[in-house]
């Protein structure tokens, strides 16, 4: 499977297009700041990644819908498709859905109705579209939606995917991790001794798939997905279990046809959790074993923050735009990596120089979801 | 060919397809320590305490599991749930009780609730399926959604078995986003490929026709008629929309029945079809979820188990 990608979208913290948010990550700029939509006396964690559109102070509902639209907007145009989607699925991953809006309602009376819950009514409302799926994932969400949408065009059932990933924070979840993080981290610090737990930022990203065997369509050629991995560890609700994590990334070897070796780039779940990065990078040197120093390895969670389900497609752009450039972001915050790391070449300091042309993305998640993903570049 | 080889249903009065296709709406409360034992169920929301009771019944049926074991290989299960409301609840009181207490209000307990997820991560780890595991949360039509995205992992080879459960549970909170009751119930199906069933010995429940996802009602129903020539001899819609379009056969509508089933419904349609399927019905049953003021409509049949056979003679 060599399916083309020829457009892509991302709103985050660090910027409101794919392009803006690239160039911050390569300057090492990071989104974290004081909460803006969340009332700071409750808190112990003030801080988060959060885009800031919410110029009148108070919190609005429906955010998690407009960084969406304005995604797919994004990789629609850039993939020459416009705004009339009616023909063309679109499957989005999501851990949060739009339940910050749920808590609006619930909590001071916000206009909200069940019907916006999920996407589709949005999307079906600025694009036309038909055929959308809201899939709430957890953390791997996007990059499970990435395998559905490459499903569906290696069985023929759609000449062109748009695959979506999107989440604004809610107040239920940055509170339940505050409640057990009395000395909440001041940054988010991926594989470094010092991690001291992840950090929640409001994200989207978006990306066109086209069939393989059609016609070149126009837009432009970022890449080509090579395969997605999908497995459940069937452990425990949150946290994570090396077994199925490395069968993910086994998985995805298995149906690119490549072996861990050939990979010249490595974007990691990364979340800054103390069990999360010993995992993934203990089940990372599992399956690389003798080649764990072959590929870079880098992630995007210190300068975007967790963006949930939006997290593993937000790194599969910055990937494609890192084999499109021959620049790498680097991993901010790492001053001194676990152990378990020794010998993985981490992208420290700033952006590394590289050619790449093939990668591997990672995206883990809440209910032992593990989602690993192989990309080509053009 | 994909099959339907296991159903089960944990709704308020009624224990398997044959009673739900019989019954004419819910009696009492399902009571998942009668069906589940108390052991382990205090911190689990009450979605994914339905979805289990759901999940035990549906996998039995099916035999997948069986003294305590796995009969399969569990890599190859994957686990499908379509919820909308189910975690709603606890993700609207936690925001609340953060700003009447802040966060030392709140319990660490409701933390894997807070991931709408969690239904389906506690099913997988009930029964240890390591296969694909998804949450569908796609409103109106997520039930339909579901069994169509259910035979998509078994068509691309991802799993050799897909448990799907429909679950919408009932509280204050979702009763006042809906504006009314919700079923408090739900409903599970197990579908594999008629070659899969075949190897294991598995009673065929149904075989699994055609769907179609539309913008509207009379496009969805009219692609459907396209590919299934063969005459309803029942459907399940909503409402009386689809009437003109599908004359004829008898309608069920089971969110008057049962009240709203909104994630569920697809689902809980499908069990019943197969109850009915199993008490008399002889031709092929049509399902309609969605309507045309939603963000689209799903529809799919499901045809009588002898279609297997005629497809095994054939072969």
């Amino acid at each position: 499977m060599r399916l083309p990608i020829t457009g892509v979208g991302a709103v985050a913290s660090i910027g409101r297009d794919a392009d803006e948010v690239f160039s911050s990550l390569c300057a090492g700029r990071s989104g974290l700041g004081p909460m803006r939509g969340f009332d700071h006396q409750h808190y112990n964690g003030r801080q988060l990644f959060e885009v800031d559109n919410r110029p009148e102070g108070a919190d609005r509902t429906l955010r998690a819908t407009g960084f969406l639209l304005d995604a797919v907007g994004q990789a629609a145009a850039d993939a020459g498709l416009g705004e009339d989607l009616s023909g063309i699925p679109v499957l989005v991953g999501t851990g949060l859905r739009e339940l910050r809006s749920a808590e609006l309602w619930w909590r001071d009376g916000a206009d909200f109705s069940a019907d916006q819950l999920h996407f589709g009514t949005a999307l079906r409302e600025r694009f036309g579209t038909s055929d959308s799926l809201t899939i709430s994932n957890a953390c791997s969400a996007s990059l499970y939606t990435l395998a559905l949408g490459a499903d569906m065009l290696t069985m023929g059932e759609a000449d062109t995917v748009i695959v979506a990933g999107v989440d604004a924070i809610t107040e239920s979840m940055h509170g339940l991790a505050d409640r057990v993080q009395p000395n909440p981290p001041e940054s988010l610090r991926t594989l470094d001794v010092n991690r001291r737990g992840t950090i929640l930022g409001d994200g989207a990203a978006a990306v066109v798939l086209r069939r393989e065997d059609l016609q070149w369509p126009g837009g432009r050629l970022w890449g080509r997905l090579r395969a997605v991995g999908m497995t459940c560890d069937a452990k425990h609700p949150t946290a994570p279990d090396q077994e199925q994590v490395a069968e993910a990334m086994r998985q995805a070897h298995r149906h690119a046809g490549t072996s861990p070796g050939d990979m010249d780039l490595v974007l990691l779940h990364g979340t800054g959790t103390p069990l999360n990065d010993l995992v993934e990078i203990s089940a990372y040197g599992e399956v690389f074993g003798e080649d764990a120093g072959v590929p870079l390895v880098t992630g995007i969670k210190p300068m975007t923050g967790h963006t949930s389900g939006s997290a593993g497609l937000l790194s599969l752009v910055v990937t494609l735009q890192a084999m499109a450039t021959g620049k790498v972001p680097p991993l901010v915050n790492l001053d001194e990596p676990i152990e378990e790391a020794a010998g993985v070449r981490l992208v420290r300091g700033q952006e590394a120089k590289h050619e790449a042309s093939l990668a591997q993305v990672h995206g883990f998640g809440f209910g032992g979801i593990n989602a690993v993903a192989i990309v080509e570049g053009a | 060919m994909i099959t339907v080889t296991g159903v089960g249903v944990a709704m308020p009065g009624v224990e398997s397809a044959a009673e739900l296709a019989a019954a004419s709406g819910p009696q009492g409360t399902v009571d998942p320590k009668e069906i589940l034992g108390k052991k382990g169920l205090r911190y689990k929301d009450r979605a994914t305490q339905l979805g289990l009771c759901a999940a035990l019944r549906t996998v039995t049926d099916a035999g997948l599991h069986a003294d305590g074991e796995l009969t399969v290989e569990g890599t190859r299960v994957a686990v499908l749930v379509s919820t909308n409301l189910g975690n709603v609840d606890t993700v609207c009181r936690v925001a609340k009780t953060i700003s009447e207490e802040g966060t030392y209000g709140v319990s660490p307990m409701d933390t894997p609730n807070a991931s709408s997820n969690i239904t389906a991560s506690e099913i997988a780890i009930k029964y240890g399926f390591k296969g694909p595991n998804l949450t569908l949360c796609n409103g109106p039509t997520s039930g339909l959604d579901a069994v169509r995205w259910a035979t998509a992992l078994l068509r691309a080879d991802r799993a050799d078995q897909v448990v799907v459960v429909g679950v919408e549970p009932d509280n204050e909170i979702v009763r006042s986003l809906v504006g009314g009751p919700v079923a408090d119930g739900a409903a599970g199906l197990v579908l594999e490929r008629a070659e899969s069933a075949r190897e294991r010995g598995s009673k065929v429940r149904a075989v699994i026709g055609a769907h179609t996802r539309s913008s509207d009602l009379a496009t969805g129903v009219g692609e459907l008629a396209e590919t299934e020539t063969e005459k309803p001899a029942a459907f399940f819609a909503p409402g009386t929309a689809a009437d003109e379009l599908i004359p004829g056969p008898p309608r069920h509508d089971l969110a008057a029945a049962w009240g709203e089933l909104s994630g569920a419904l697809g689902i809980v349609q499908c069990a019943a079809a197969v109850g009915a399927l199993e008490s008399g019905t002889d031709g092929p049953v049509w399902l309609v979820a969605g309507s045309d003021s939603d963000d689209g409509v799903a529809t799919l049949v499901l045809h009588h188990p002898s279609r297997a056979d005629v497809e095994l003679v054939a072969h």
